[in-house]
C-alpha cells in the first residue's frame, strides 16, 4: 500500500510541477477526430479500427516511455505490482491527469485491471447508433497499445484489452492488463 | 563548465547522434565516431557483465571469460541491452549468455533484478576530459564529453534526456533507432547549453 | 468559378464515425456518403434513434455539463503524441506533401465546427466566460452573435478561438494588400503549438503540419456560413523559426454578400 501512496505522491507532484499543459478539449477532440477518421478509412469495420488504434497506441507508447522516464526519473520497478502502481498513479496522471484504480489481481500477481472513473479521451463522446458500434468498437483502445509499447521498451511484454466501457452502456470502464513475460537479452517478437 | 560534445547510441550500439558544442573543436571522422560508439557500447556491456555477483542459489557464479569478452569488443554492434533489434549481435548475445548462465542455470529468469541492477560503465576520465554515460531504462545511451572538473553533470544529462523526449520522440518524422536529424532538438539543446555558460 | 458547397453539410455529430467524411462530396449525395455503414449494417430491427445502451449510473454525455471540461487541462505531451501519430498515419496514405496537408486539413475541419458551437454556447450562457470574447472583436458587452461580416469572423478566430485552443490570441491579422485578391486574409501564429516538437525533414520543407489548424479555421468559417479555403504556410524568422501564416481565401459568394451587407450598413 505504501508504494501506491508513494506513486500517487510522485504523480501528483509531477503533474503540478513538471507537466506542460494544454486545453483538455483540444486533446479530446483531436483523439475523436482520429477515431472518426479510422472509422471512415476502414469503412465502419470496427474490429479493424480497434486493431489500428492499438497499433497507433503501440507506436506512441514506444516514444512516450522516454518522456515518462525523463520526467519522472523513476528507476526500474521491483515487481509487476509496483509497475501497475506506476502506470496508474504516475503514467496516467502525467499524461491524462487521471489515476485509474488498480484492482482484481490474480493470485500469481501477473494480471490486474485498471478501472477508469474518468476518461478524458471519451469526453463528449457517444458511439454511433448503428447497432454495432456499442458491441464492437473499443473507443479508447489506443490506451492498450500505449501500455504495450511503453512496457515493451522497458523489457516487459504485456497484453492489454478493454473488458467494459461506459460508452457501450457498461457501468464501468475497465482494462485488463496481463504480464506475458519479462524480456531478457533476446530477440523481441516481430512487430511493426 | 564546459560541455564539449554529445553522442547518442541506440540500443543496438549504433551511433545515432553526434554534436560538438565548442566552436572549432577538432572533429573525429565519422568512422571514428562509429567505432567509438560501438566500442563503448561493447565495453559498457562487459562492465555490466563482470559486475561481481554473489552466489544466489548456485555457488558457480564467476566473471565472464576473457575470450568471450574480446569477441564482444570486436563487434561494434555488440550489446547486452535487453532488446537488440537486429540479428547482428550473435557474438555478444553469446557473451551475455555465458555469463548469465552461471547463475541462471540453476534458477530461472530473475530479470529485472529486484533492487539495484548492474549499470555498466558510467564515467571515464583523463586529465583533459571526462566522458559520462547515462543509459536510459530503454537502453539508449547518452555520452557527454565535458571538462573533467565540471560539476552537476547529472543536471545537464537530465535536461538532454528531456530535450530528447520532447524534440526527438515527439517528432512524427523521426523513426525510432535511426539517426537523429531534428532541427528543433539541435536548436533547443544548443540554446540551453549556451544559456548555461 | 464554381464554389464547392460548404462542407458542414456533410457533418454529423462527433459520435458518428463518418463525421468528417469527404469534404468535397456533393450535397445531393450527402446522405449516402456520410453514413455508408449505417445504410449497410442497420439490420438490427429494434434500433431506433435511441437505440444506444446507457450505463445504469447514467454517465452519458447528456448527464454531464458541457462546461465541465472548459477549464480542464491535459498534458501537452499527450496532444503531441496523438497529433504526431495522426501525421504518421496520414503520411502512410498520401501521395505527397499537398495531399498530406489536405488530409490534415480534413482532420481539423470537424474540430472547427464543434469548437464554434462550443464558443457560442459558452459565451451565451456563462457570463464569466465573456472575458474570453470581449477583448477582441465586439465593442459592446453583449454576447457576440454569429458574425455576419468577415471582420468580426476574423476577430472571432484570432481571439476567442485561439484562446480556447491555445490559451492565447493569434499574433497578427492582416488583409491582403493586393487589389487582385481582396478575398485574402492572413492570420499569423509566431509559434504554433501543434508544431512545437516537430522538425520537418529537409526534403519536405514545404510541409506545415499546422494544416490541421488551417482545417479547424476552415471549419469555423464554414460553420458560420463563410465558405473559405484555408492553408498554412511557413514564414520563419530568426526569432520565430516555426512562424506560420494561415491564409484565408473566401469564396466569391461570400465576397458578394459582403458588398450587399456593406451597402445595407450591417456591421
Amino acid at each position: 500500500m505504501s508504494s501506491t501512496t508513494k506513486a500517487s505522491r510522485i504523480g501528483e507532484e509531477l503533474w503540478k510541477t513538471r507537466v506542460d499543459k494544454v486545453n483538455a478539449e483540444l486533446v479530446t477532440l483531436t483523439y475523436g477526430t482520429i477515431v472518426a477518421q479510422l472509422c471512415q478509412d476502414y469503412d465502419g469495420n470496427y474490429q479493424e479500427v480497434n486493431k489500428q488504434l492499438e497499433k497507433m497506441g503501440y507506436n506512441i507508447g514506444m516514444r512516450l516511455i522516454e518522456d515518462f522516464l525523463a520526467k519522472s526519473n523513476i528507476g526500474r520497478c521491483a515487481n509487476f505490482r509496483e509497475t501497475a502502481d506506476m502506470i496508474s498513479k504516475v503514467g496516467f496522471r502525467i499524461f491524462l491527469n487521471i489515476a485509474p484504480t488498480v484492482t482484481n489481481w490474480t493470485s500469481d500477481n501477473n494480471q490486474f485491471s485498471l478501472v477508469f472513473d474518468e476518461n478524458p479521451l471519451a469526453d463528449f463522446v457517444e458511439l454511433p447508433d448503428d447497432g454495432r458500434a456499442q458491441d464492437e468498437l473499443w473507443f479508447s483502445n489506443i490506451l492498450c497499445g500505449v501500455l504495450r509499447g511503453a512496457l515493451e521498451m522497458v523489457q516487459m511484454q504485456i497484453e492489454a484489452h478493454f473488458v467494459s466501457d461506459v460508452l457501450r452502456g457498461d457501468d464501468a470502464t475497465e482494462m485488463r492488463v496481463s504480464l506475458v513475460r519479462y524480456i531478457e537479452d533476446e530477440m523481441p517478437p516481430e512487430e511493426e | 563548465m564546459t560541455v564539449f560534445s554529445l553522442i547518442i547510441i541506440n540500443k543496438a550500439g549504433g551511433l545515432i547522434y553526434q554534436r560538438e558544442f565548442q566552436p572549432g573543436l577538432r572533429k573525429l571522422s565519422t568512422n571514428d565516431y562509429l567505432v567509438l560508439a560501438g566500442t563503448f557500447h561493447g565495453v559498457h556491456a562487459i562492465t555490466r557483465t563482470i559486475t561481481p555477483k554473489l552466489p544466489l542459489l548456485t555457488p558457480t557464479a564467476t566473471a565472464s571469460t576473457p575470450t568471450s569478452a574480446s569477441s564482444n569488443l570486436a563487434s561494434p554492434s555488440g550489446t547486452s541491452t535487453p532488446i537488440p533489434p537486429t540479428t547482428t549481435t550473435t557474438t555478444t548475445t553469446t557473451t551475455t549468455t555465458t555469463t548469465t548462465t552461471t547463475s541462471v542455470a540453476a534458477t530461472t529468469y530473475t530479470y529485472p533484478i529486484p533492487g539495484v541492477p548492474a549499470t555498466g560503465l558510467e564515467s571515464l576520465e583523463t586529465d583533459k576530459f571526462r566522458l559520462t554515460c547515462f543509459q536510459t531504462l530503454t537502453g539508449t545511451k547518452f555520452l557527454l564529453f565535458t571538462d573533467p572538473h565540471m560539476a552537476n553533470i547529472e543536471v545537464v544529462m537530465k535536461k538532454i534526456y528531456e530535450f530528447y523526449a520532447d524534440f526527438v520522440m515527439k517528432n512524427p518524422f523521426y523513426q525510432l533507432e535511426m539517426p537523429v536529424r531534428c532541427e528543433a532538438f539541435d536548436r533547443n539543446l544548443n540554446g540551453w547549453l549556451r544559456g548555461r555558460t | 468559378m464554381a464554389q464547392p458547397p460548404p462542407r458542414h453539410a456533410t457533418m454529423l455529430s462527433l459520435s458518428n464515425s463518418n463525421s468528417n467524411s469527404n469534404s468535397h462530396s456533393n450535397l445531393s449525395s450527402t446522405t449516402t456518403i456520410s453514413t455508408p455503414q449505417t445504410q449497410t449494417h442497420l439490420p438490427t430491427p429494434s434500433q431506433s434513434s435511441t437505440g444506444l445502451r446507457v450505463p445504469s449510473n447514467r454517465k452519458t454525455i447528456y448527464d454531464r455539463h458541457l462546461n465541465r471540461s472548459r477549464n480542464a487541462e491535459l498534458s501537452r505531451a499527450s496532444f503531441a503524441f496523438l497529433f504526431g501519430e495522426m501525421v504518421t498515419y496520414a503520411q502512410r496514405r498520401v501521395t505527397g506533401i499537398q495531399d498530406l496537408e489536405r488530409r490534415l486539413n480534413e482532420q481539423g475541419y470537424p474540430l472547427g465546427l464543434r469548437l464554434l458551437d462550443l464558443l457560442f454556447y459558452r459565451t451565451v450562457t456563462g457570463s464569466s466566460s465573456s472575458s474570453a470574447l470581449s477583448s477582441s472583436s465586439s465593442t459592446s458587452a453583449s454576447p457576440p452573435n454569429r458574425p455576419l461580416r468577415i471582420l468580426p469572423l476574423l476577430h472571432l478566430i484570432h481571439g476567442p478561438l485561439w484562446r480556447l485552443l491555445f490559451t492565447r490570441p493569434a499574433d497578427a491579422l492582416e488583409h491582403s494588400v493586393s487589389p487582385d485578391t481582396p478575398n485574402e486574409y492572413m492570420i499569423t501564429d509566431n509559434d504554433p503549438l501543434v508544431n512545437t516538437y516537430i522538425s520537418v525533414p529537409k526534403e519536405m520543407s514545404m510541409l506545415n503540419c499546422a494544416a490541421f489548424v488551417a482545417g479547424i479555421i476552415e471549419g469555423v468559417c464554414d460553420g458560420c456560413g463563410f465558405e473559405a479555403k484555408v492553408t498554412a504556410h511557413n514564414q520563419p524568422t530568426e526569432m520565430w523559426p516555426s512562424r506560420t501564416i494561415f491564409l484565408l481565401r473566401f469564396g466569391e459568394s461570400v465576397m458578394e454578400r459582403e458588398k450587399v451587407l456593406e451597402r445595407a450598413g450591417v456591421k
